[in-house]
Order: structure tokens, then C-alpha cells, then sequence
């Protein structure tokens, strides 16, 4: 990430404003250090408004002009070489005030923007990772623990990123950004500093996904089992009370819904396989798929509500094979194919 | 996952026949020069001649095919040979077990609750008078045991004590009540049987018993039909389905209606004696279809007086109870397949047949002598009829005790635009008496379902042995004890499962 920062520079560098005055007297020592953003520029140039009109290509040179010479020289400037006479200050010539830093005197030559990554395509993304850059390595002493103990954190997906500074990210720039957080985040938790966990948070997905414990499920408190299950299109939920073996299925009886008794019996397989079928009663909702998908959704979905109620069942239960998902679907038919495997038929001409 | 195989054929398991001999070799081995080691080549076999043959040189290719010879075929059945096997009724199987010790419907056991969940015998004589009533319908399973019986289920027994009551053992104050009720229920729920429960304890209790078996007979325009001249709106008579209903009740009740007088003047029928019976009363309906429809109404006043007319007190005695039973009752709510003579369809209440058996279910003490009416339901050949599905759910929000007024109270969707003589039809009875009831047949209870399927391992369909767990398992594949799937069920003869024969590992 470190790569990104010298192209930065270089674009601060040209984003240097040319004003006029003080560099003029500056020794050519300091006019180095005086070099900055428009903004901040325009602070040193705090009280010269009177030598302005000048063009910048003099500014190497380091003899000023007779006619620039004045009385308000900034305090910082070291003093011309030639023709001044320290000894003759008048004894009512009082100290220039403070420069206020807050305000310019003097409007921009043109305006620049706050930004100094506005002109590089990604400003916004570019000031993260400066930010992130710098607290890394202000940080950088901190004790870090291992990348399994780091807490888990749901950073921005890719497209989300993008979204949120509104700019074309690609991804493995992306990446790099991440690692930036991933080693933030290792900071041993109970010293990670204020700043860098309110930057970190930015980068969170809303809702953060890990932040709920899965918690397992159980009985409710009026003993019904809650339980799905799916096969081919279809999804069944069950709820599973004590009871004796009294079905429901969408509102209607066993019967009205499935009219084979191979459907009814697969059903309930998980029920009969373990000799529970007039212990509990069920109230089904199924929905999408044929007869055999919802009679199989069933199935699955008994077995999980089952062993909410008996977890010692599970041996007997994955022996019948109640608790195995079944998650094939529908292979998707295939361009020159007549169907997902088949191919046309034969033919010589 | 459930199995994938078929757990109660248990297809999968059946072994295969295992191959005895080990398969021929491709290549023979030489016999008779054990010393060879090389392969026999054989020559290539002879090509097959196509059927496309080359005749001549420049000449087409004909197709030549053999004709295919032709085989001498069976007669197609006779007319109408088809249509009586499908409807053949076969009450009795002689390759069924006895049961031992089944009771037989009587008068006692019909009311007794200790006999509940145990199957009833009908009684034999009976049989050919339950027939003549059509009260057995074909696909009912009656083929599979030794004689026919019916489980005596609670509603059984509540309607066996009903038949007790109105018939007045004792002086009961129920004597002479009609019961009116609309049977419904579930696919398999059993409600063509309860009517012919109600049949037979009919019988037994010396009612008159007129059945329509199918009231779809009388709407899908099978049987011929006139209007009635000076009638508005328009009525239709069926001549030959009452003359059919005539036939039907005098094969039934023969016993009764001959015992009993014409009691009242009947103007229109010139061939009746002051002394004939009301046997021979129905006969001159079913020697003359003209007169059917006239001869009816001189039976139905008959049935239902109380006195006899001045001038004919001589010979006359009470009249019984009578029993209403009609099956299918949604084909009487819609339009039929007959035609006006503006060529609209004609709605069933205009039928004069259906009508007059509909309207019995409206006015107040509608069977004069008592009685009871059974109008059931069908869901297997059942149009669908929004109105009647209206009708019902308000009735039965009724017994529920839902006022009309109230909100909750069914009504017919704005829009919908319901059929407003059958919503008339299941507006609240306006007298105290005999309101109009719905009874709704479920599943069997546990102890029913037991008995239930013990009787078919004492017929020696069940290979089983019944016990709780088993029959709870059945009761809850049953969707709660419909008896039709349960008797799906029982009679679902499956084979023992066979043990694969294990491959045994070749010892060195």
C-alpha cells in the first residue's frame, strides 16, 4: 500500500501555488520548507500584498530588485544581503502582529481543491488508505495477536465499497486496503485505541453479520419444535408438539394432501423409523415443487424438529437417512444438448 | 431422505434370480488341440438380406415388406356387457375367512355402545332389499370378505338411537320428529355407508325406506322428460326415473306397503279399489310411465297420512316412519343437462322430482308419520357449486351458534353472484321444530380403527399382528382414521420381506 503515496507526492508537489512575494526574500534554504498546499501557502504569504505582480520565473533568483525593498518583511525571512543598515531602526517601529492563520488575506490565484488526491481518479479511496497508512503505522508497536483470535469483523464487499466512497475501486487495490484493516484489527483487542476502532467501523458492513451468536435452537416454551427442511424446489416448516400423531399439512388433513400412501409414509418416515408416530403431532407448512419434493421437505424437516425434541435419536435417525440433505436440483439444460445430457439424435446428412 | 424403495411392496428386496451357469465365453476354447494357445477366428456371419433390395442393375430400389398376417380377433363384448361388469356388485367372497363371532345388525346391537368399533354383519335377508335400494355402490370393497359389514362407529350408534326414538319403543316424546341433516365429509369418510347403515336399521325398524342413489341420474339428462302443462314457471316430470323410484321402493318394502290400505281418494287413478294395497298402488306407476308421476303423489299422500279420508276408515292402520336417503346432493343445486324450450338449461329445482324431495328439507314437520332425512354429499363426482358451499358453511355456523345477524356469519362474496333458491334453501327455520342439522362425518376413533382392522386379520386380508403401535401408525397415515384410506390400507396385501442371499467371499 506504501507504492500509492509516492505518485501522491509527486501530485502535491505540482499542486504547488505560485505566490509571488515571500520566496523572493526567502533565503533559497527555506523555500523548501515553505512549500505546501494553496491553502496552506497562502498563509505565508500572510502581509506581502503590496509585492505582487511579479512572475514566478524569478523565483530562483536569488538577488531581488532595488524597488522591492519595504519595511513589513514576514519575521521568518532572513534579512537581504545587500543595503540595510541594521543599526538605524526608528524607536517607534512596533512588532507586526500575529499572523492569523485562520483567514487569507489574499484570495487564491485559482482555487484548489482541500483534497490533495483530488486530481488522481480516487481521491476519496486514496485518502482512506493514506489514513489507514498512518494509523498502521503510528501503531505499528502495538502487540498484535494472531489472525484466528482477531475478532471477527464483516468488512465491506467489493461492491459495497464502491459504493460507499463512489468511486470505481478495482478490486485488487481493494484487497490492499483490506489488508490494511486485517492488520489494524489484529491489535491486541484490549488495546486498540479509540481513533483506529472508529476507522475501522467505517468500514463495516451495515448490520454487522457476525456480531449475533448463533444461538442453537431449542423447545420454545410451549414445547412446539421449529424445524425446515428443503428438497428440490420445495420448503416445508414444521412445528413439533407432543401429541398423538396428529398431522396437519398446509391447513388440510395428511390424506387431502397426499393422495399415494408412498408420499404419506415418506413423510412421516422419520416418525414411523423411530416409532414416534402417535407421540407428537405436526402443523406443516410446505410450499413450491411437486408431491414428491414437499412429502420429502417433510421428511428432512420432521427429522431436524425431532431432534430438537430427542437428540439421542440422531444415530437412529441418520441410519434411516432423515438427516441427510439431499441438495441436488434440477441440472440446467445445456446449449446443443436436447435436454441437460442428451444429445440430438444421429443423423448421417 | 426417505427410501427409495417402495416400503410397503418392497420391490428392492425381492432377489434376483441368481445366474447358475457362468456366462459362455466369447471365444471357445479349443478342445481337441489342448496345446494351442491362440484364439479360434471364426468367419464373419452372413449378412442378413435388408428388406431393401437391389433387383437390377439401374434399376430402383423396391421396398418389400411382408404383410402382416392377420390374426383373428375376439368378439367385442355384447352391448351393454361392459357397463354391467363395471357396475357388478359382488357382496361376497368365498375365499375370505369367516369371522367368528361377528354380531349382525339388529335392532339391539344397533344401539348398543359396548359393540362399538366392532364391524356388523348385515343381515342376509336384507341383502337383496338393500340391493333393490341401490344402497351398495360398486368399488366399495365389499368383494374382498366373506359377507358385508360395517364398522359400528359413534355416529352409527347415535343414529341407530335416533331410529329407536322416532319409531316410539315406549312412548318417547321424540315419537313421529323427522330429523333432517345434511351428510358431509372427507373423501373415504364413509358417508355412502352411513346412508346405507341408515337403510338397514331402516328395515329393521319396519320404516319405509325411497332412496335416490344417484342424484345425478336425474340432472345429466339420461332419462326423458316433459313440462307439466299450466305450470309457472315451468316445470319438467321425469316420467321414467319416478316410475325407476317406484320400482325400487316396492322391491324394498314390499313387506310394508303390502300390509297397508289405501286410505284416501285419489281421483286421477281410475284402476284403484277401495280395497287394494299400496303395492299395488305403486304398481300402476311402474306399468304405465305416463301415470308414474301421478301415482307418486297419491303414494306420497299415503305415506304421509294421518287419518283417512270420510268414507274409507275401515282398513286403515298408522302409517310408519319413513326414511329419505339421497346421495350426491350437489348435482340437485346447479343446472342440468336438459333444455327448455328456448334451448337455456333447465336448473335442477325445476325438475318437479328433485323439487318435491328438496322441499321436504324446508318445511316444517315435512314427513307427517316422522322420519328421517339423509341428504348426503358426494366429493368423488361432485361439481362444484359455489352456492352450496355458501349454503353449507352458513349452516354450519349456525349449529356452531353464530346468530344470522351477526358478522361472523358466512356470507356469499359481493360479486359472486350465488344461486338465491339455493341459498333459500338453508335460510334458518323459522318453527321450533326440526330444523335443518349438518352432520359432518371424520375419521374413526383409535378403538374404532382397531377394530376395524382386526376384522380384516380375521378375514385373512392382514397378516399382522394388530396392536397399538401398529394401528396407531395406520391411524395417523389415515389422515385420522378416514376409513376409505384405511381401508386402502388394510387390504394392501404385501409380501414378506425375503432375505438377500449374501455373496459368500470366496475362501482361498
Amino acid at each position: 500500500m506504501a507504492r500509492p503515496t509516492y505518485g501522491i507526492v509527486q501530485a502535491m508537489q505540482s499542486l504547488r501555488l505560485y505566490s509571488p512575494s515571500s520566496y523572493r526574500l526567502a533565503a533559497p534554504a527555506l523555500r523548501r520548507q515553505a512549500r505546501g498546499y494553496a491553502t496552506e501557502t497562502g498563509n505565508t504569504t500572510g502581509d506581502v500584498q503590496s509585492s505582487s505582480d511579479l512572475p514566478p520565473t524569478d523565483l530562483p533568483s536569488t538577488e531581488p530588485p532595488a524597488t522591492e525593498l519595504s519595511s513589513t518583511q514576514p519575521p521568518s525571512a532572513a534579512p537581504p544581503l545587500a543595503e540595510a543598515p541594521p543599526s538605524e531602526i526608528p524607536p517607534a517601529v512596533k512588532a507586526a502582529p500575529e499572523i492569523n492563520f485562520d483567514r487569507f488575506n489574499a484570495q487564491p490565484a485559482r482555487i484548489v481543491p482541500a483534497s490533495p488526491s483530488y486530481f488522481s481518479g480516487s481521491p476519496r479511496f486514496i485518502d482512506n488508505v493514506l489514513k489507514l497508512e498512518s494509523l498502521q503505522a503510528k501503531y505499528a508497536s502495538l502487540p498484535t495477536v494472531g489472525a484466528g483470535e482477531a475478532p471477527r469483523m464483516a468488512w465491506f464487499k467489493l461492491a459495497q465499497f464502491r459504493d460507499y466512497v463512489g468511486e470505481p475501486v478495482p478490486m485488487k487495490k481493494y484487497k490492499s486496503l483490506l489488508k490494511i484493516l486485517q492488520r489494524l484489527n489484529r491489535i491486541q483487542p484490549e488495546m486498540v485505541p479509540g481513533e483506529v476502532r472508529s476507522e475501522l467501523n467505517n468500514f463495516l458492513r451495515p448490520g454487522n453479520p457476525y456480531a449475533a451468536q448463533n444461538v442453537p435452537r431449542t423447545v420454545d416454551e410451549n414445547g412446539r419444535a421449529r424445524a425446515k427442511g428443503k428438497r428440490k424446489e420445495s420448503t416445508a416448516v414444521v412445528q413439533l408438539v407432543e401429541g398423538e400423531g396428529e398431522i396437519m399439512v398446509n391447513g388440510k388433513s395428511l390424506v387431502e394432501m397426499f393422495q399415494r400412501v408412498h408420499d404419506r409414509e415418506s413423510a412421516l418416515w422419520a416418525l414411523r423409523s423411530t416409532q414416534r408416530m402417535d407421540k407428537y403431532n405436526a402443523w406443516i407448512t410446505v410450499k413450491g415443487g411437486g408431491v414428491t419434493g414437499q412429502a420429502e421437505a417433510i421428511t428432512l424437516a420432521i427429522a431436524r424438529a425431532l431432534l430438537l425434541h430427542e437428540p439421542g435419536l440422531k444415530p437412529v435417525l441418520r441410519k434411516a437417512g432423515v438427516i441427510t440433505v439431499d441438495a441436488r436440483r434440477v441440472e440446467r439444460k445445456k446449449p446443443g444438448h436436447v435436454k441437460a445430457r442428451k444429445m440430438p439424435t444421429w443423423v448421417k446428412r | 431422505m426417505a427410501s427409495a424403495w417402495c416400503w410397503s411392496c418392497l420391490s428392492r428386496l425381492r432377489p434376483t434370480p441368481r445366474a447358475i451357469l457362468p456366462p459362455p465365453a466369447v471365444t471357445p476354447r479349443i478342445t481337441s488341440a489342448p496345446f494351442h494357445s491362440t484364439a479360434v477366428q471364426y468367419a464373419n456371419p452372413t449378412k442378413k438380406k435388408s428388406s431393401l433390395v437391389a433387383t437390377k442393375y439401374r434399376q430402383g430400389q423396391v421396398l418389400k415388406r411382408k404383410k402382416k398376417a392377420k390374426t383373428e380377433r375376439a368378439r367385442p363384448p355384447a352391448v351393454g356387457e361392459r357397463k354391467a361388469l363395471r357396475k357388478r356388485i359382488v357382496l361376497s367372497n368365498p375365499n375370505a375367512l369367516e369371522v367368528e363371532g361377528m354380531k349382525d345388525l339388529s335392532p339391539e346391537t344397533m344401539v348398543d355402545s359396548r359393540l362399538r368399533g366392532s364391524v356388523v354383519g348385515l343381515p342376509v335377508p336384507m341383502l337383496e332389499r338393500l340391493r333393490a335400494v341401490q344402497a351398495f355402490k360398486p368399488k366399495q370393497g365389499w368383494s374382498i370378505f366373506r359377507r358385508p359389514g360395517t364398522v359400528l362407529r359413534r355416529d352409527t350408534i347415535e343414529m341407530g338411537r335416533l331410529f329407536e326414538k322416532i319409531s316410539g319403543d315406549g312412548d318417547a316424546p321424540e315419537k313421529g320428529k323427522v330429523i333432517k341433516k345434511i351428510i358431509t365429509g372427507m373423501k373415504g369418510s364413509g358417508k355412502t355407508v352411513h346412508l346405507l347403515q341408515a337403510m338397514t336399521m331402516g328395515f329393521l325398524k319396519n320404516w319405509v325406506v325411497i332412496t335416490v342413489p344417484d342424484a345425478r341420474d336425474l340432472v345429466s339428462g339420461d332419462t326423458a322428460y316433459s313440462p307439466v302443462e299450466g305450470s309457472k314457471p315451468t316445470q319438467y316430470v321425469q316420467p321414467n326415473a319416478v316410475s325407476a323410484l317406484l320400482t325400487r321402493t316396492v322391491e324394498a318394502n314390499r313387506q310394508v306397503l303390502s300390509t297397508l290400505k289405501v286410505s284416501q281418494k285419489h281421483p286421477g287413478l281410475s284402476g284403484l279399489k277401495p280395497t287394494s294395497t299400496l303395492e299395488d298402488l305403486a304398481k300402476l306407476g311402474f306399468q304405465d310411465a305416463a301415470i308414474a308421476w301421478t301415482v307418486f303423489q297419491a303414494l306420497w299422500t299415503e305415506l304421509n297420512a294421518t287419518a283417512a279420508a270420510p268414507g274409507m276408515e275401515n282398513n286403515f292402520e298408522a302409517r310408519p316412519p319413513m326414511l329419505v336417503a339421497v346421495d350426491g346432493l350437489a348435482h340437485w343445486m346447479t343446472e342440468t343437462a336438459y333444455r327448455d324450450a328456448d334451448f337455456k338449461p333447465v336448473h335442477a329445482h325445476d325438475l318437479i322430482f328433485v323439487q318435491h324431495f328438496l322441499s321436504l328439507l324446508k318445511s316444517g314437520q315435512s314427513l307427517k308419520n316422522g322420519g328421517m332425512l339423509l341428504y348426503a354429499t358426494s366429493t368423488s363426482n361432485n361439481p362444484s357449486n359455489y352456492s352450496l358451499e355458501v349454503g353449507l358453511n352458513q349452516l354450519a355456523a349456525r349449529q356452531a351458534g353464530i346468530a344470522p345477524t351477526s358478522e361472523e356469519y358466512p356470507q356469499p362474496e359481493a360479486y359472486s353472484n350465488p344461486n338465491a333458491r339455493v341459498l333459500d334453501l338453508f335460510k334458518p327455520a323459522t318453527g321450533k321444530e326440526s330444523a335443518l342439522e349438518l352432520q359432518t362425518l371424520g375419521g374413526l376413533a383409535r378403538d374404532e380403527t382397531r377394530g376395524f382392522l382386526e376384522y380384516f386379520a380375521h378375514s385373512g386380508l392382514l397378516r399382522e399382528s394388530v396392536n397399538e403401535e401398529w394401528v396407531g401408525e395406520k391411524w395417523t397415515l389415515s389422515g385420522g382414521g378416514i376409513i376409505g384410506e384405511l381401508e386402502k390400507l388394510g387390504r394392501h396385501v404385501r409380501t414378506a420381506a425375503q432375505p438377500v442371499a449374501q455373496p459368500v467371499a470366496a475362501a482361498n
